[in-house]
């Protein structure tokens, strides 16, 4: 199909529309794609290489970063890596049905409140997540340190052997992450509950269900939009954090983000961590399609994530 | 009736307060430990300013600052063109079904931002070794920034002039105006509100940036995050408390002014923020 | 409606202007370091600003690991000034990453005592000139230890000795903790044996798993932390060791460090310069300041490590004569030097130990 005569353009006005497109997209996509994608796909083409004997990856092309990778290591097969990746998963998992569970009542209080009491409200809750990431880690490692108030509290409760801190431990990283994240679920949440039609609640109460069940059936599918966002911009990113399980799990409770990081720092494997990140890519891709799927059936077939 | 809502109105509000208690005590913490004059954790025995003393007298920690404050404004500008440009292609073109376009703007928003790092330095040294070019430093941490900061700003631009008449782009069209003046009277204007926000969201995901920042950097670029990550991981960490109380107080004091501006100024815009 | 333009001019002008700034501070000439941390006198740097006219800029590693992957990543064109341990000067050499020294231009060379002259890990001081030399022993909290004259690796590695005291071991490159593995199996610190190593792998994997084992740290800020109580036992070095004692002795009082009886590292940091180093003349220049006689003195009596330089020693305080800077004679009898791995012997051991951090 002829594009000029689909749009009954002429020739030369469709040559001056395509210059027009590539001037405004054309320097944001071709950034994108020298900056990102070529990167991108460089690193997955280091994930085919030989590991050379100093880190740095060497041609033949190889599958041996995957093979270690899946565990076969030097002392037998090792299941290490693989439980990296299951943690990963599993402190998301947690990390983000925390954050569910705290952010709800939160939303809802805020969503309660007078109208021109819930931006300061929002503030409040907000400011905390602009401090640098970094930052935020280090003041729950001095919280969590042997000594402190908390530790000791935890101590004589009987939770915690004398000499050890609450970090590092799975239960450090995850509190990070909860912290880390709760900001980014408490605004779409917020931003649902603002637009909840009071009526079928009005309707549910109206005709005897209990809370619970007014909750399930009136509240909750209202705010499945929310949800569901909240739960990509907090699952998604959790699942790649670098910084909190490096400050907070120390060597115990690292996740595929720290694999990663390390053979290209400290274990110099650049093939193994091109590998692992693909994984990571893999997963995060299919994090979100499952999310897009889960959305929109919950949702009732309307376009509920991206 | 009325007892029970009012006992679930309690518990809601205690809760609330606890959560508060959550996220502001941690940031306390930092604060109150940056005026400790012992280099401890568990003890206190006075208050002292020691640590700011040697907080200011240490070059490279201002040059960490002065780092992150160039790297944030110089890559916020950048993208901020560039974003702007793309948004405004992507609305003025979107009848034409550059649904792929969506997939790249979407990229560096999930990827997880380690394997961004990482992938930006494998492709900088590579480059690197190949052509002498881009050493890993400031340019490469700007390059490295305005990449995950365009998507943002053309999804604001864009979200922005969704919003608005399409009627009122014809009519400028229809009244004879150049590009150029159709440019700067009428589109500049128009999305002046998402340039802004999008110009001081950059700066907040520069400044915030630690993971990618670190694996492009280079020996004399190092950022405030970088600065005291570095400074965690050897251990020195009492100076890390008074620079995370000023971060901390610089936050606080945007978030601050701009509770005023949104009191001073009633939105226009419902979903600004 | 004209909010863009004023928001941009001015923020387009400050971005310069500091771009303009620094760009200015980065014209005089500059010389990049990359050291450990805790390892260099802030005068002596200074000194060097004044005397030669130029800036230095220092950035720090506590890993031979680190160290190594980010001169791979881009720092060989970066650094003038490199300091490895002696046995990663030859992994270093067949990368590819070190120039040769010009020794015309380093004539205080000459100062370093015999023993680092043409050593066997670099034969000839092709690449590398000493620094400071020094030993990793075992740190530890003092009701942890019954004897302080016969301390044990046990500490570390013994579920029985330490069943809930929290401990750390050294991460980077694995040979040190490696070393003290084979040691306290009887293998000798320095074991070349591969079946040793399976076997030393094997216990730094059950001692991971312990519950009381709080991950893998570094040297140096491993002496922080036991002082904040977050570990009771590690290693680290003997230099640093002295130097927070005397900065916080409340915070060191409960503290000691030994070499434990088993066997430990002595090592030898040295001055070496990357292959596509931005100024090395300037690198030469360092190098050949640090090797002054009052310069090294000035160096070890603020690092309180001991000092290569023969000239120097006459001017090195008294302390550094003493334990545990300088080792006492019974100590020098079970200290050993990391040995340098290459090409087989390197991928064993690489393989063993990423076995043990990653299982």
């Amino acid at each position: 199909m002829n594009p000029a005569t689909a749009t009954g353009m002429s020739f030369l006005a469709l040559v001056r529309q395509s210059w027009h497109v590539l001037a405004t997209i054309g320097p944001g996509v071709v950034f994108i794609v020298i900056f990102l994608v070529l990167p991108s796909i460089m690193l997955m083409t280091v994930a085919f290489m030989t590991n050379g004997p100093y880190g740095l990856p060497e041609m033949p092309f190889t599958l041996q970063a995957f093979r270690e990778l899946a565990g076969f290591g030097f002392l037998g097969w090792s299941p290490g890596n693989l439980y990296t990746l299951w943690r990963s998963i599993w402190q998301t998992a947690i990390a983000t049905s925390l954050v569910i569970l705290i952010a709800y009542p939160i939303a809802y209080y805020i969503s309660t409140r007078p109208a021109h009491m819930q931006p300061l409200l929002l503030l409040i809750v907000i400011v905390p997540s602009w401090t640098n990431q970094v930052i935020r880690a280090f003041a729950w490692m001095n919280i969590l340190a042997p000594g402190s108030a908390v530790t000791n509290a935890a101590y004589n409760l009987g939770f915690l052997s004398e000499y050890m801190g609450l970090f590092p431990s799975t239960f450090a990283v995850v509190l990070g992450l909860v912290y880390n994240f709760l900001p980014f679920m408490v605004l779409p949440l917020y931003a649902s509950f603002q637009n909840l039609d009071h009526r079928l609640i009005q309707a549910a109460r109206d005709l005897y269900a209990t809370p619970v069940k007014a909750f399930f059936q009136a509240v909750f599918p209202q705010t499945l939009p929310g949800l569901m966002a909240g739960t990509v911009l907090v699952s998604i990113p959790a699942f790649g954090m670098y910084v909190i399980p490096d400050l907070l799990g120390g060597g115990k409770s690292s996740m595929i983000g720290n694999l990663v990081a390390r053979q290209f720092s400290d274990a110099s494997n650049w093939p193994l961590g091109g590998a692992a990140a693909m994984i990571m890519i893999l997963a995060t891709l299919l994090g979100l399609l499952v999310l897009r799927r889960v959305g929109r059936r919950a949702g009732g077939g309307r376009e509920v994530v991206l | 009736m009325k007892r029970r809502i009012n006992g679930f109105q309690l518990g809601l509000r205690a809760f609330w307060y606890l959560t508060l208690a959550f996220l502001y005590i941690p940031l306390a913490y930092v604060v109150a430990f940056s005026f400790n004059s012992a280099n401890s954790y568990v003890r206190f025995p006075e208050l002292s300013l020691r640590w700011y003393e040697r907080m200011f007298g240490n070059t490279a920690l201002m040059n960490a600052f002065y780092n992150s404050v160039t790297l944030a404004l110089t890559s916020a500008v950048i993208a901020t063109l560039i974003g702007a440009i793309l948004g405004y292609g992507m609305y003025k073109y979107r009848h034409l079904k550059l649904g792929w376009l969506i997939w790249f703007i979407y990229l560096p928003i999930v990827m997880p931002d380690i394997v961004y790092g990482i992938s930006q330095m494998t492709f900088f040294v590579t480059v690197h070794d190949l052509t002498g070019m881009l050493k890993p430093g400031l340019t490469t941490m700007i390059i490295a920034h305005v990449s995950f900061q365009v998507p943002f700003v053309a999804l604001l631009v864009y979200s922005q002039l969704v919003r608005m008449d399409p009627l009122l782009f014809e009519a400028t069209q229809d009244l004879y105006a150049s590009p150029l003046q159709r440019a700067w009277f009428f589109i500049l204007p128009a999305i002046s509100a998402s340039l802004i926000s999008s110009f001081f969201l950059s700066i907040t995901l520069s400044i915030d940036d630690f993971v990618i920042s670190f694996f492009t950097s280079g020996p004399d670029s190092t950022t405030l995050p970088i600065f005291i990550w570095s400074a965690i991981k050897r251990g020195v960490t009492p100076e890390v408390n008074a620079i995370s109380a000023l971060m901390i107080f610089a936050v606080f004091s945007a978030g601050l002014i701009i509770y005023i501006f949104q009191r001073v100024r009633p939105p226009k815009d419902p979903t600004n923020q | 409606m004209n909010t863009r333009r004023n928001t941009l001019a001015p923020a387009v002008v400050a971005a310069l202007a500091l771009g303009g700034i620094s760009a200015q501070a980065k014209a005089e000439d500059t010389l990049y370091i990359f050291n450990w941390s805790q390892y260099m006198d802030p005068e002596i740097i200074e000194q060097f600003e004044d005397e030669y006219g130029v800036r230095v800029v220092e950035n720090y590693y506590n890993s031979l690991s680190e160290m190594f992957a980010q001169l791979q990543a881009g720092g060989a064109s970066q650094y003038d000034i490199v300091v490895p341990s002696n046995y990663f000067i030859e992994r270093l050499a067949n990368s590819d990453l070190l120039m040769e020294l010009d020794h015309d231009q380093i004539p205080n060379l000459q100062n370093l005592d015999d023993t680092f002259l043409d050593p066997e890990y670099d034969p000839g001081n092709r690449y590398t000139a000493a620094y400071q030399w020094g030993t990793t022993g075992l740190i530890y909290n003092k009701d942890l230890v019954d004897d302080p004259d016969n301390v044990s690796w046990d500490v570390l590695f013994d579920a029985d000795k330490n069943p809930d005291r929290p401990f750390a071991i050294m991460g980077g490159d694995g040979q040190v903790s490696m070393g003290a593995a084979l040691a306290y199996l009887g293998h000798g610190y320095d074991s070349m044996d591969h079946d040793a190593w399976v076997e030393a792998g094997q216990l730094l994997l059950e001692t991971r798993r312990r519950d009381n084992f709080n991950g893998f740290e570094d040297g140096t800020p491993m002496l922080r932390q036991i002082a904040q109580g977050v570990i009771h036992a590690g290693l680290s070095y003997n230099g640093d060791y002295v130097f927070f004692a005397l900065e916080d002795p409340e915070d060191y009082e409960n503290i000691g460090y030994a070499i434990p009886e088993e066997g430990a590292e002595i090592w030898v940091d040295n001055m070496a310069i990357p292959k596509n180093a931005p100024s090395p003349e300037l690198a030469h220049k360092f190098i050949n300041y640090i090797l002054d006689a009052e310069i090294g003195a000035q160096l070890s009596n603020w690092t309180y490590y001991t000092s290569p330089n023969a000239a120097a020693s006459d001017m090195l305080d008294d302390i550094l004569l003493e334990v545990p800077s300088t080792p006492s004679d019974a100590e020098m009898e079970r200290l050993y030097f990391t040995p340098s791995l290459s090409g087989d012997d390197l991928r064993m051991f690489q393989q063993i130990w990423s076995d043990v951090r990653q299982r």
